[in-house]
């Protein structure tokens, strides 16, 4: 945990790179360029512009960051990792092997848009991501769009 | 590469997310800063995706579905993430403030 906003958002681009990583070892090497296009491409510049748009000079103390729900949230998560792991040692994972994934491009094409064996609820699928990603852009835009006569004109400032 | 991945096993890549996921929900869980939130919930997004491929990738019967639901789950995370913040920027314009325990318009 920093204290430093900006700092957490380059940790948190550096795991991003890492889990990029791990998509190369599970040989998905499209899903690794899909993931530092995305995430430590785009979204950490989003979250970068956000940070940016919004940092007040702030008192730099711990409890300043920390909600006041701190040690309830602190049980919730160990809670939910006590779950995981719960689950993670009752199964029985013999069987299981590598290289079961689609290792090329056209495979992983052919599964997205629901062809070839793939299930066919995929297809559906892609067309809904799609609406949604237009969806989200527009609301994007609508959302933080500045009304006319709201705020303050960068002239009236000077 | 063959001698790499023979060590690791499935739970390896599982212990990873799992490890993730909870960091991701306890910062979603305990910090004020609404940004940091989002991070945190991205945090979440790729814990989940990665035990996805992981899945994807280990079990025979899986057909490899998984890297399907992992690219549905990268769009829909980078969807959450341009509309909260722009919901973040239009707080912090009428509120001036982005702690999410002072944001209570809906209070009654």
């Amino acid at each position: 945990m920093s204290r430093n906003v900006v700092h957490s958002a380059l940790f948190m681009s550096g795991s991003f790179f890492g889990i990029a990583g791990f998509f190369v070892m599970l040989n998905a090497p499209v899903l690794a360029a899909f993931q530092v296009l995305i995430y430590v491409g785009a979204v950490t510049v989003v979250i970068l512009f956000g940070i940016m748009f919004t940092q007040r000079p702030q008192v730099r103390r711990f409890r300043t960051i920390l909600q006041r729900q701190h040690w309830p949230g602190l049980f919730v998560a160990i809670g939910v990792g006590a779950f995981l792991a719960y689950v993670l040692s009752i199964q029985d994972w013999t069987g299981t092997e590598p290289y079961n994934g689609p290792q090329e491009t056209g495979t992983l094409g052919e599964i997205l848009l629901g062809v070839g064996g793939a299930p066919p609820i995929f297809g559906l699928l892609f067309e809904v991501i799609s609406v949604l990603l237009l969806v989200a852009m527009v609301a994007a835009i609508v959302i933080s769009r500045r009304k006319t006569g709201e705020g303050v004109d960068r002239q009236e400032l000077e | 590469m063959d001698t790499l991945n023979a060590t690791i096993p499935l739970e390896g890549y599982l212990v990873v997310g799992a490890i993730m996921f909870a960091i991701g929900a306890w910062g979603a869980l305990v910090r004020r800063n609404a940004v940091v939130v989002f991070m945190c919930i991205e945090l979440m997004l790729n814990a989940i995706n990665l035990s996805l491929v992981a899945f994807a990738d280990y079990l025979p019967e899986a057909g490899g579905a998984g890297v399907g639901y992992a690219v549905l789950g990268i769009a829909v995370a980078a969807a959450e993430v341009a509309v909260g913040l722009a919901v973040v920027l239009a707080v912090y314009r009428t509120r001036k403030t982005v702690n999410v325990d002072e944001v209570n318009l809906m209070k009654g």
